[in-house]
């Protein structure tokens, strides 16, 4: 890594515009492409400070700071576009968490690599609504936590209550949310209303390992921990009143559930198992990177093909699994009301993917290109009439979730033209780390996090309370303002606000 | 569309075309006549060419249309386009090697004429010609009856009227109930279509709004489908003794 006094750091890097910065070649060796970042003035404070901490003589270990992160991704061969960092950008292990990247496939150079994927694959956010509103659920809301609680396993090495054996797992691997459906553990409006449908065609469960599988399998239905959360969450605002029409969204009040959770401990072996693989194959094919976590493969190699098919099984299986939760959800909603899932109108909104790589088309230079995007920490975000969103949402764009941090708000966004011009599609995926886990757990106190909560008015069941603070809102961007730039900047529309009344975590 | 067809002709001031004044008509009509259909022979042209005086000119007019075939159309302005495109038509049929570069392969209204033959040829199973002129009257006729815009290829309009039949007539479709909820104003979506040509923007969005309606019946046969399968297949367990709250 180049070590360069703060202020010469700085003539690499220029704001373009109120919102978004450029990163000029040079800021990082070899760089193929400019990088770019979006934030406002409070998230760009943190950005550039972020940068000038790491420029203090001695500075050693740690993460590299995001903007230098977006650079080193420049530097990998392939990449078309820019190297674009998102306003909830934070360090990650070789991409930062909150870049995106697009390589081309028609390029035999072109790379693939975990680290832009993350460990957690297609960890991911899916909205359910209801017909129910405030009044009907504050009532009871300590006896509805409770409930959901006692459906949904969380924690650590939690162990999921739908029975599994080997051979249902193979199967749930390949076919992703079809499985759910065949086994009817979820509705057909479901799969229609999830990116890709709920299943990665190209998904091979003969290229992961037995280890993965096994980690996997008694964690299938399970929300696990960090920062996944099954949250009550109501209606506190509506920008845009068609689009949230669409979603089903009526009013101010309404009741929805949010449930982020990702492949648990299978996607993380697969990730483990790539990185071990993409080593070997950098050595063969002579592959330079700025920074030894990016590690990766080209993506025609055998390395690459691998990963990206067992990639897909990982995406499967987080599919499998946040339907097996809407599952319980729906089932638990159900108890406590005394009534179906379908009086309840318990549909899913959408669900979308944070941590995956896809082969996708873009304009890029006016040409239509075939891409592999890796969105690390970001949120597809297509246009209206895009052909790979769903039938009732051409109109209004995409929908993008936004999952706020324990305590705070959750957005709904909407995908635009110009995000598809300027981020080919992406936008940001929640508000992003601020402080690191152990900075959280050395800085705050779990019992006052909690009281906090109770505050506030929400109810609160927890696996694991003494990690809680990890996950304190002070630990946060704060998610409005990283909602807020989004919006500004144009690569995705405010469209619904909510706020929790009570969650669920690990 | 008017402007575009005027540009496509060649006309020399395609803005200018003011559609209100009735000798300005004349005067557009006497053009494209002259300079691309040539139905008549020079001098069976001069009734056309009494643009200053009105009787005349509109007898003149008159056998015109009958002449052309044109169908009965109302408003000055749907007699023009209408022409327009028949101009259009005969100049691209004149030198189709010239556009080959540009639709050779999807031609839109080659190819759909194509299908649309074949359609109807399979549906009368080859009993009836669907060239022949009775038929064509009869489809014609309908079309008016219903109030279906006119196409130059009578099997195209043939389709309309059938959609228009299977979409309102039908028994299905009167004892179908009306559909329900929040109406969403199309015209202020999301969605941009095309900000310079405001003649562009209401066509497509309409031309979007039907491809989007025909998406939905598509997916709605899907969910359909998966429901019925889903008889078969669905057993969801669920055994809370294997649950492990982590820590």
């Amino acid at each position: 890594m180049v070590v360069r006094p703060y202020n010469d750091e700085l003539k690499y890097l220029e704001k373009v515009s109120d919102h978004c910065w450029r990163i000029k070649k040079g800021f990082q060796p070899n760089m193929n492409v400019e990088g770019c970042f979006y934030v406002n003035s409070r998230l760009e404070r943190l950005m550039l400070e972020e940068l000038k901490n790491s420029c203090r003589p001695g500075a050693v270990g740690g993460f590299l700071p995001g903007v230098k992160q977006i650079a080193n991704v420049a530097a990998l061969p392939g990449i078309v576009g820019r190297s674009i960092g998102l306003p909830d950008i934070h360090s990650g292990y070789g991409f930062a968490i909150g870049n995106m990247a697009a390589f081309d496939m028609d390029d035999p150079l072109s790379v693939v690599s975990p680290g832009g994927v993350g460990f957690d694959i297609n960890c991911g956010v899916r909205l359910l609504r209801t017909n129910l509103y405030e009044k009907d659920v504050q009532p009871v809301k300590e006896q509805l936590a409770q409930s959901l609680f006692d459906h949904i396993p969380v924690g650590v090495g939690s162990k999921g209550i739908i029975p599994m054996n080997a051979r249902d797992l193979e199967e749930a691997l390949e076919m992703g949310m079809d499985w759910s459906l065949r086994e009817g553990y979820v509705w057909a409006e479901d799969k229609e209303h999830c990116e890709e449908y709920g299943r990665m065609l190209n998904a091979d469960p003969a290229k992961v390992s037995m280890r993965a599988k096994k980690r996997g399998l008694p964690q299938l239905g399970t929300l696990g921990a960090g920062n996944h959360y099954a949250e009550i969450q109501v209606v506190d605002e509506i920008y845009d009143k068609w689009s949230a029409s669409k979603m089903g969204i009526e009013e101010k009040g309404q009741v929805v559930v949010m449930i982020h959770s990702g492949s648990r401990g299978f996607g993380h072996q697969v990730a483990t198992d790539a990185l071990v693989q993409m080593e070997k194959a950098m050595k063969r094919d002579k592959i330079e990177t700025n920074d030894r976590q990016l590690a990766c493969a080209r993506i025609n190699s055998v390395e690459g093909q691998d990963y990206l098919k067992a990639m897909a099984a990982a995406a499967n299986f987080a599919w499998v699994n946040r339907s097996s939760m809407t599952f319980l959800t729906r089932q638990a909603f159900a108890k406590m009301f005394n009534t179906t899932p379908d009086d309840l109108d318990m549909h899913v909104i959408y669900d979308v993917s944070h941590n995956i790589a896809k082969v996708e088309n873009h304009i890029v230079d006016g040409k239509e290109r075939k891409l592999l995007v890796h969105r690390k920490g970001s949120t597809r975000a297509f246009p209206p009439h895009h052909p790979l969103i769903p039938v009732d949402y051409q109109l209004t764009g995409q929908p993008v979730l936004v999952g706020g941090t324990m305590g705070t708000c959750s957005y709904v966004l909407t995908g635009t033209e110009q995000g598809m011009h300027e981020t080919f599609g992406s936008t940001c995926h929640g508000a992003g780390r601020a402080l690191s886990r152990a900075k959280s757990r050395r800085n705050l106190d779990y019992k006052e996090v909690l009281d906090k909560l109770d505050q506030m008015g929400i109810a609160i069941r927890v696996a694991s309370p003494k990690l809680v603070m990890e996950e304190a809102p002070e630990s946060y961007k704060d998610v409005t303002d990283v909602v807020d730039t989004c919006h500004a900047a144009g690569i995705s529309k405010k469209c619904i606000k909510m706020r929790p009344i009570a969650v669920i975590k690990g | 569309m008017l402007k575009l067809k005027l540009e496509a002709l060649g006309h020399p001031t395609p803005n200018d075309v003011a559609l209100s004044n009735r000798k300005e008509f004349a005067s557009t009509i006497l053009w494209v006549e002259d300079q691309k259909i040539r139905l008549y022979t020079i001098e069976d042209r001069e009734k056309l060419r009494n643009i200053d005086n009105p009787t005349m000119w509109e007898e003149g007019y008159m056998k015109y249309c009958a002449d052309l075939n044109m169908p009965p159309l109302e408003t000055q302005q749907e007699q023009l386009s209408w022409i327009l495109s028949h101009a259009v038509r005969l100049e691209f049929l004149d030198d189709p090697a010239q556009f080959a570069s540009i639709n050779s392969k999807q031609d839109p209204t080659q190819s759909n004429g194509k299908q649309a033959h074949q359609k109807v040829q399979s549906i009368f199973d080859g009993k009836i010609n669907v060239q022949d002129k009775a038929f064509v009257d009869g489809v014609r006729l309908l079309a008016t009856k219903l109030d279906v815009p006119h196409h130059p290829n009578h099997l195209l309009q043939l389709e309309a009227v059938a959609r228009v039949v299977h979409e309102r007539l039908s028994p299905a479709a009167k004892g179908r109930q009306p559909i329900l909820g929040t109406p969403f104003p199309f015209d202020t979506g999301n969605d941009v279509v095309s900000s310079n040509d405001p003649a562009l923007d209401l066509p497509m969005r309409i031309l979007r709004l039907l491809q989007i309606q025909s998406l939905r019946q598509l997916q709605t046969h899907i969910n359909e489908t998966i429901v019925a399968v889903q008889n078969i297949t669905a057993n969801p367990k669920t055994d809370t003794k294997l649950g492990k709250v982590g820590f």
